[in-house]
């Protein structure tokens, strides 16, 4: 069993095992929606999962745009779903 | 030195056979694990012979004269004189590596095709939802319907079932008979029979009924719409079937990724299924000094034919002998994937399943509307004008995913084919990954 | 088309607003490009619409009615090309002197100016660098999507009786008795007495097919574009070391910031200016230069990611000066080129200047600065 970390995805704490990507925590903990678009405010979630397409972005401390799919969760991180 | 960039079963075999004499070399990839999108994994491998990872990690790790670089990702390459500088970002800072060699090994992606609600959250490639699985160990959903074209739907398909997931609809757009169509491919690859048997007897087991000649033409808010198409694809409206589900994974082949071997210079051609992929010799040498590209894009032809692509570059670009059984062990692949291209070809008739209101490019939420709109009003005729009108293309992905889907839906429109020049342009990406601009300038010299 | 009275050849938004006041005026006219609509230097720049850059003299002159020529097109033809009047903010990065004597002889050639001091300008600015304490605010300099004015112009000339034909290359420029007749392309030969050359960079190149001589050569300039951010540059801002840069004819690299939000969200950031002709490689060195004037003009820009940078070449003449008139050479022959940088601003100036000479009709201002005759005693 890796070890359990939690960080806080739009002000909720998510919990997850070490190694796993944002987007693959938030998505295990019952959310699929990461982040609604810039025009059209419509949900988006994982899509290419390999961080070819850009649809899982968000917001990791504050730095925007950082995709969600490829960045391992980290303890305390604070994501949001934009800035 | 020789700098390998991808470490997936092309860039992995040409690290490990370039090793062999004992040349220098660094393998860069943006992962934190060895083996690329096929070999993702959390702790061992698994799946089909999937005892070839494990060995060929073994190698690698223990190659004294192999430097793995993890988590690196280049955003550019600059020719340096004789030499070849590639920088990359790792870990929030810029650093760069040169070398005398440069084998490119940078693989490929699913290709995606628009429908109604492929953007919207459930919808998913079949890579996304192996990688949340294989890579993450967590199920994309509960209920899954695996769709689209190609041999992948397999693996992804049962790999879901057999983590647990209720595959609920397994959905071919073309006709089982394909393959009968090419006896001369499966002859020359007997092996493959054997992975036919392998997946055949794991869809028994979870009793999964894959079905042909359908698609996925719909998916709302846990809806999906299943609809055949005919040989060309164009939708049967009155043969649709609506059900609920978690997730959709979809998947139409694959894209390889052109952007760093663009940004090298190296020459492009439009393969025998109009996907764009670098011209090789022999060698894998491509037609820049001191280049070589192995692997997806020199063509989608799968691990196999990557594999021994990527240890023939990795020979040549260490100046050791390739013998002739390699050889022809690829020419072999070659024969199989080319009757793969073959047997699983996109037809034309995805451009009529897309509504006005769908979203072409997802990044600009740029819908089909305003792309006939930029034609027949504005009067776009090919996808560069389109996309200057529409800002089709120049959102965050750059058009890794609609760029070719805005090509033909352009070309559609004007009754045009896609030019060879249009595809090659479209794949044109100087800045291979975000930067941060503060990084950048503090490279300066 | 049957007969047009008039042929311009380039469909960029130089080209495109000459056939719409050719039209307007009555003319029945044919555009030919070789490519699509803006697929030249139009389709590789950032619109700017720019008064603030200009010394006075005639180029500032044509600039100031070319601006309002903008507005009033966009009431002609419909709004539907994003023109935005933003106002430009320029900035001294040292000394304000040459940049408030400037503005000072700017204003009195009917520039609005308006001098910032260190609240002013970062009211107007408030993330860039609290060192920058003076500088002058541009409220005439304005914004455009210059591929969409092109194609808007394009389609409101074919509504009023003139024809586009897209993808024709001019093969040859027929000329009989020292006046031009027509054009032969990949897609047909076209008559007309009166043929107007708005091919941008490449304008040199059809002069010499009818036997004449411009002198143009491409310059070429690379754009940053970032990713999608929150709104961080309120107006066209630049460095008052742009306009020196403007007016250089040092062929070498020279790069000076030009950093501005758009629409969509992305940040522009331009401009570096180098004659190495049609090279149309990446230059990495330079890109990293812009990235660091433009942080060091907003610091908040470190943390916002460089997304595609993409080039251009702009058309370049050796005194800087547009050429707009007829040819020395050949009667019936116009050009409309050689616009630098600043061709999207200049275009419908220009497209006026050259439709009132066509027409032998008084203008808003003399054209004989712009004249294609200063070059006829070059030697070659």
């Amino acid at each position: 069993m890796s070890k359990q970390i939690s960080f806080t995805f739009n002000g909720v704490a998510v919990q997850c095992e070490e190694g796993q990507s944002i987007a693959a925590a938030v998505i295990n903990s019952g959310t699929l929606a990461l982040r609604k678009t810039r025009f059209g405010e419509e949900p988006r979630s994982i899509f290419c999962g390999i961080g070819i397409c850009f649809d899982c972005v968000v917001v990791v401390d504050g730095v925007a745009n950082q995709r969600s799919c490829l960045i391992e969760a980290k303890a305390d991180m604070n994501i949001e779903s934009s800035s | 030195m020789i700098i390998v960039i991808g470490a997936g079963p092309a860039g992995l075999a040409a690290a490990e056979a370039a090793s062999r004499n004992g040349s220098e070399v660094a393998l860069i990839d943006s992962a934190s694990r060895l083996g690329g999108q096929y070999w993702r994994h959390r702790s061992t491998v698994t799946g089909y012979r999937s005892n070839r990872a494990d060995l060929l990690f073994a190698k690698v790790k223990s190659a004294a004269s192999i430097t793995y670089i993890s988590e690196a990702t280049v955003w550019s390459i600059e020719r340096d004189g004789e030499l070849i500088r590639v920088n990359y970002l790792q870990g929030g800072s810029e650093s760069s590596l040169t070398a005398e060699k440069l084998i490119l090994a940078t693989g490929a992606y699913d290709r995606s095709l628009p429908f109604p609600g492929w953007d919207q959250p459930g919808s998913m490639t079949p890579g996304a939802a192996q990688a949340l699985l294989k890579g993450h160990g967590i199920l994309a959903g509960q209920s899954v319907v695996v769709a689209g074209t190609g041999p992948f739907l397999l693996p992804v398909a049962t790999g879901l079932a057999q983590a647990g997931a209720k595959v609920v609809g397994l959905y071919e757009a073309h006709s089982p008979l394909r393959w009968l169509l090419s006896p001369q491919a499966l002859l020359l690859n007997v092996s493959k029979f054997a992975e036919l048997i392998y997946y055949a007897g794991l869809i028994r087991k979870y009793r999964m009924a894959p079905r042909f000649g359908r698609v996925v033409s719909r998916f709302d808010k846990g809806q999906v719409t299943i609809t055949s198409v005919n040989s060309s694809f164009a939708l049967k409206r009155k043969r649709a079937l609506t059900f609920e589900v978690d997730v959709v994974a979809v998947g139409w082949g694959f894209s390889p990724d052109l952007t760093l071997g663009g940004i090298v210079g190296c020459k492009e051609r439009v393969d025998v299924d109009g996907t764009t992929i670098f011209e090789v010799d022999g060698d894998q040498l491509s037609s820049q000094k001191n280049v070589w590209i192995a692997g997806e894009a020199t063509g989608i032809g799968g691990a196999d034919l990557s594999l021994l692509e990527g240890e023939i570059a990795g020979l040549s670009a260490s100046s050791q002998k390739i013998s002739s059984i390699l050889r022809f062990a690829r020419f072999r692949k070659q024969v199989f994937a080319d009757a793969l291209k073959c047997s699983y070809p996109v037809k034309d008739g995805w451009r009529s399943w897309a509504e006005k209101s769908t979203t072409i490019c997802r990044c600009e939420e740029v819908s089909l509307g305003e792309i006939e709109e930029s034609v027949a009003e504005l009067g776009a005729e090919d996808s560069r004008t389109a996309k200057l009108f529409t800002r089709a293309g120049m959102g965050l992905c750059q058009g890794r995913i609609c760029s070719r889907n805005v090509s033909e839906i352009v070309a559609g429109l004007t009754k045009c084919s896609v030019t060879d020049e249009e595809r090659i342009a479209s794949s044109n990406r100087p800045i291979a990954a975000p930067i941060a601009l503060g990084l950048l300038g503090d490279g300066k010299k | 088309m049957q007969s047009p009275d008039a042929i311009v050849i380039g469909a960029g938004i130089v080209g495109a607003s000459s056939a719409l006041s050719l039209t307007n005026a009555g003319l029945k006219v044919l555009v030919i490009d070789r490519g699509a609509v803006s697929s030249g230097t139009t389709g590789a720049g950032e619109g700017n619409i720019l008064v603030s850059d200009k010394d006075p003299g005639p180029e500032l002159t044509l600039a100031l009615r070319s601006r309002d020529l903008w507005f009033e097109m966009q009431d002609d033809v419909g709004d539907s090309f994003e023109l935005e009047a933003k106002g430009g903010v320029v900035v001294a990065r040292h000394d304000d002197g040459p940049l408030l004597k400037l503005a000072a002889e700017q204003s009195q050639h009917g520039v609005t100016t308006q001098k910032l001091n260190q609240s002013s300008l970062h009211e107007l600015e408030p993330y860039l660098h609290p060192d920058f304490h003076s500088g002058v605010f541009y409220p005439q300099d304005a914004q455009c999507q210059p591929m969409l004015a092109a194609a808007q112009v394009i389609r409101t000339v074919i509504a009023r009786g003139g024809a586009f034909i897209s993808q024709a290359k001019v093969t040859r420029i027929v000329v009989e008795n020292g006046a031009v007749a027509g054009i032969e392309t990949s897609k047909g030969v076209f008559r007309a007495p009166i043929i107007i050359n708005a091919t941008g960079t490449w304008a040199g190149e059809l002069a010499q097919m009818a036997g004449s001589h411009l002198p143009i050569a491409p310059r070429k300039g690379f754009i940053l574009v970032t990713e999608p951010t929150k709104k961080y540059v309120f107006h066209k801002v630049y460095d008052s070391d742009y306009v020196t840069n403007v007016a250089s004819s040092d062929a070498d690299l020279q790069t000076s910031t030009v950093v501005e939000g758009t629409r969509s969200g992305t940040i522009l950031i331009g401009a570096s200016r180098e004659r190495i002709g049609f090279d149309g490689s990446m230059n990495y060195e330079i890109l990293r230069r812009l990235a660091a004037q433009a942080t060091s003009l907003f610091p908040v820009l470190r943390d916002v990611q460089l997304l595609r940078a993409y080039r251009g070449f702009r058309p370049y003449a050796p005194d800087h000066l547009p050429v707009i008139g007829e040819d020395s050479k050949v009667r019936g022959l116009w050009h409309s080129a050689g616009h630098e940088g600043a061709g999207i601003g200049l275009a419908p100036g220009s497209a006026a200047l050259i439709t009132d000479a066509i027409l032998g009709r008084e203008s808003f201002m003399d054209g004989s600065p712009f004249s294609p005759h200063r070059f006829a005693t070059v030697s070659l």
